[in-house]
């Protein structure tokens, strides 16, 4: 009798213990993200796209995915040195890659986030600047097609 | 409607390659060099378009002008369409090198359809009323055919796209109203000013 109870114990502890092993739990977390604002070059903010993060390691299979925010905004918690990859797009095929640098000095650094991002698509003046310079070589091509068909 | 680079299959990639050139090929034999200028004009057209950004709810697209790039250059529009993404990829990060074959067959391609549906009916109709409408119709056609022509890309790449396909065709709906709105008023105003663009 004595080893039926001790079997039952021992079921129903194990059992406790699985069903703790199986539960959720949260902290919060001593590292700080990597927090990036995406948007277009008309200034207009990336809301709601598709995002995927890829690490040093491995350039092929994204580590993380989701969507931007409202604002534009994504985040991630980098556990390694090296060229991290944020790749943001939209259904229509706009994309913005951001490539962000970890150091071991930023990775050991968790209390300060001290990492600076590059805007992937030109904005304001240079924006203005690239559009002029594409419409002057529209038109300096046709203007070198126009006279070589003349001679 | 640019699709990104690293999206399409290898085949996709050539088959886009491969319609892109035989357009170009048919599109640089039939262009009057006399009349370069106007492919110049309506390429850069093309190319600044995409800067204009419109607000459809929480989302945003820009203009294309596809119908009207159809309807004045025939097959002209292969070279002038190429030109611009070309420049949109290198300047503005728009689209890709790789890609750029596809994305220059839809969009060449969907115009020219719309060139060979509607361009004769448009240049000879006198009835303002007829060519307004079918101007209309030709715009929002153009944007229809090539938010398909997108998603039958997609999905020939890879069968997982099927349902970005279906959201891609039909979020274009809103552009495609205004298309046919921004087309209207161009032909309206190119039939009343100056004929000669859509002879």
């Amino acid at each position: 009798m004595r080893s039926k109870i001790f079997i039952a114990l021992a079921v129903i502890l194990f059992a406790a213990g699985e069903l703790f092993a199986h539960g959720t739990g949260f902290k919060v977390s001593e590292l700080k993200a990597v927090s990036l604002e995406f948007f277009y070059s008309t200034g207009e903010k990336m809301s709601y796209r598709e995002a995927k993060v890829f690490s040093p390691k491995d350039s092929k299979f994204a580590i993380q995915s989701g969507r931007t925010d409202e604002n534009g905004r994504f985040a991630f918690t980098p556990d390694s040195i090296g060229q991290w990859r944020v790749i943001v797009r939209d259904e229509e095929g706009h994309q913005c890659t951001a490539e962000i640098n970890i150091t071991e000095e930023q990775l050991a650094n968790h209390g300060k986030n001290i990492i600076n991002a590059q805007s992937d698509s030109p904005e304001g003046l240079e924006l203005f600047i690239r559009a002029l310079l594409g419409v002057s070589l529209i038109f300096n091509l046709a203007l070198i097609i126009r006279r070589h068909h003349a001679h | 409607m640019h699709i990104s680079e690293g999206i399409l299959s290898g085949g996709m990639l050539i088959t886009g390659w491969a319609g892109s050139c035989a357009g170009l090929a048919i599109g640089l034999k039939k262009t009057d060099m006399n009349k370069i200028t106007r492919t110049a004009l309506l390429s850069s057209g093309f190319f600044l378009a995409s800067l204009v950004n419109i607000k459809l709810g929480p989302s945003s697209t820009h203009l294309s002008l596809l119908a009207p790039m159809g309807l004045i250059l025939g097959w002209g529009v292969f070279p002038a369409v190429f030109i611009a993404l070309l420049l949109q990829a290198l300047l503005f990060h728009f689209g890709g090198l790789l890609v750029l074959g596809a994305n220059n067959f839809i969009m060449s391609i969907s115009s020219l359809i719309i060139y060979i549906l509607f361009g004769r009916l448009i240049r000879d109709s006198s009835n303002k009323i007829l060519v307004t409408t079918l101007a209309f119709i030709s715009g929002a056609l153009a944007v229809i055919i090539a938010a398909f022509l997108v998603g039958l890309f997609l999905t020939l790449s890879d069968s997982n796209f099927i349902n970005a396909a279906k959201l891609i065709v039909i979020a274009h709906v809103p552009l495609a109203l205004i298309e046919g709105l921004v087309t209207s008023f161009i032909i309206a105003w190119l039939k009343k000013s100056a004929p000669e663009f859509l002879s």
